[in-house]
């Protein structure tokens, strides 16, 4: 990852920055991606739900547009959105974790109510193989991946049941 | 537009005013009101722009438009998605064009600048950026955002004042930069265009407003283009503040190259000219701006232009 030398602006939003960009055909697997609310549970619907890619748009935040660099982000992991309560153990929302095939920039996404679960599953399951350079990045960007021993709470998480 | 005629013992002049057909015409002996003659409105459909040099016969017509060194117009708004659009002259004969914004009140829109300055670039007229009511951001972050942002655009060659009439500061610089050169005030409305006329040369007492209190957004005040000549020698030609700002006669094709950052990585592409530097694998224009070479700010703009011009 390269660092912008450029100032950034204050984000405003516009005409131009919604907070979805209407349905798309996945670059990945082709296939068409709604992305209306009621479908996906999510105001912005940022992957496929089909093969849970991404691509690499946003630059500084969610929905700018400013990213040039355009690659395929691929889901590696998953990890736990912080909620603030230091006392409960496992808590806070499951989220999905993208890197760029061209230039490694990682980000946290929400799951949506659509995503395909058994090919979160299998995310999961391939995050516990991560490569050393995958795993030194998320290090170095704080993110912890789940680990084997939460293999129950994904999947609480994601089929419901206690 | 291009209508020209010999000129020969015929006064010459230049348009300082155009107000719905009506013109109003400096000449050596004299400013005068002249319609165009029949022959001329049919020719040149009556598009005739401030700082058009013509020539006005003996009943008082201008009967001859002279050929212009190069102007600047913009798409005309249309009134309905898909309508007609056509080309809008703001001006002619140009030094230097000067798009202004306000740091606040209304708010700053650097996309806009984008605009102007490739507009600028297209008719090969030098742009200096004017920002005003600096004052409004003094002290606050967003004084340090622009000062970061006019720096970005005084490397890539684009000149920025940081000015404000109520204390005073920028405006010898502006002076300056205006001394002998006729210059072209752009902007949206409200941004202080001909409140910075009237702190360089109060005598004109041009008629300004403050911004509404409750949007920030200017009254359009000023209502006519006019070319006010300068005291300390030059000219500088006050507009009507511009709502939309529509890019006429940009070929999508030439569009990165009036993005003088991008000119040095247009034939670096693995598609060639043919890139579009939109999604195209191996586009040098793409990763100059991931390499942090090129602003993705100013790329977002060319983007934007590129499908909405």
């Amino acid at each position: 990852m390269t660092t912008i030398p450029f100032a950034q602006r204050t984000y405003s939003r516009s005409k131009g920055q919604q907070d979805t960009f209407g349905d798309f055909t996945c670059l990945h697997c082709g296939r068409l991606v709604q992305s209306h609310e009621l479908l996906s549970g999510v105001r912005n619907r940022n992957h496929c739900p089909h093969c849970l890619s991404s691509r690499h748009l946003d630059l500084y935040a969610a929905g700018d547009r400013l990213a040039a660099c355009k690659g395929r982000m691929q889901p590696v992991a998953l990890t736990l959105k912080h909620d603030g309560n230091k006392y409960r153990r496992n808590s806070g929302e499951l989220m999905l974790v993208h890197i760029c095939d061209e230039c490694g920039k990682l980000s946290i996404n929400r799951i949506a109510a659509d995503d395909d679960n058994e090919r979160i599953l299998r995310v999961f399951a391939a995050s516990q193989r991560l490569d050393p350079d995958t795993q030194a990045a998320l290090t170095h960007a704080g993110i912890t991946p789940l680990e084997a021993w939460q293999k129950e709470l994904v999947q609480r998480r994601l089929w419901g049941g206690r | 537009m291009s209508t020209t005629k010999t000129i020969s013992a015929q006064l010459r002049g230049v348009i300082t005013q155009k107000n719905n057909g009506a013109f109003t015409v400096s000449t050596p002996t004299g400013s005068r009101n002249c319609p165009l003659t029949a022959r001329l409105r049919r020719e040149s459909g009556g598009e005739l722009a401030v700082g058009d040099e013509v020539s006005v016969d003996a009943a008082g017509q201008i009967d001859a438009l002279l050929p212009r060194r190069n102007w600047i117009s913009r798409r005309s708004a249309a009134p309905m998605p898909g309508a007609h659009t056509h080309e809008q002259l703001i001006a002619a004969n140009l030094d230097q064009v000067v798009p202004v914004f306000a740091a606040a009140n209304p708010r700053l829109a650097w996309h806009l600048l984008d605009r102007y300055l490739v507009s600028a670039e297209s008719a090969e007229i030098p742009a200096l950026v004017v920002i005003t009511k600096f004052d409004l951001a003094a002290g606050r972050p967003e004084a340090d955002e622009i000062e970061q942002v006019a720096a970005e655009y005084r490397a890539l060659g684009y000149p920025v004042l940081l000015t404000s009439t109520l204390d005073g500061s920028g405006l010898e610089a502006f002076r300056a930069a205006l001394h002998g050169k006729r210059s072209l005030l752009v902007g949206k409305s409200g941004v202080g265009k001909t409140s910075l006329l009237n702190a360089l040369e109060p005598g004109l007492g041009l008629r300004v407003q403050a911004t509404n209190a409750v949007t920030g957004k200017g009254r359009h005040t000023t209502t006519a283009a006019t070319l006010l000549p300068l005291t300390a020698g030059g000219a500088v030609i006050d507009t009507p503040g511009i709502r939309e700002f529509g890019l006429w006669d940009v070929d999508g094709a030439d569009l990165a190259w009036f993005f003088p950052e991008m000119r040095p990585h247009l034939d670096r592409c693995r598609f060639g000219l043919d890139c579009r530097h939109a999604e195209e694998p191996g586009c040098a224009v793409r990763k100059a701006v991931t390499d942090g070479l090129i602003s993705p700010y100013r790329y977002q703009s060319y983007l934007k232009l590129r499908y909405d011009p």
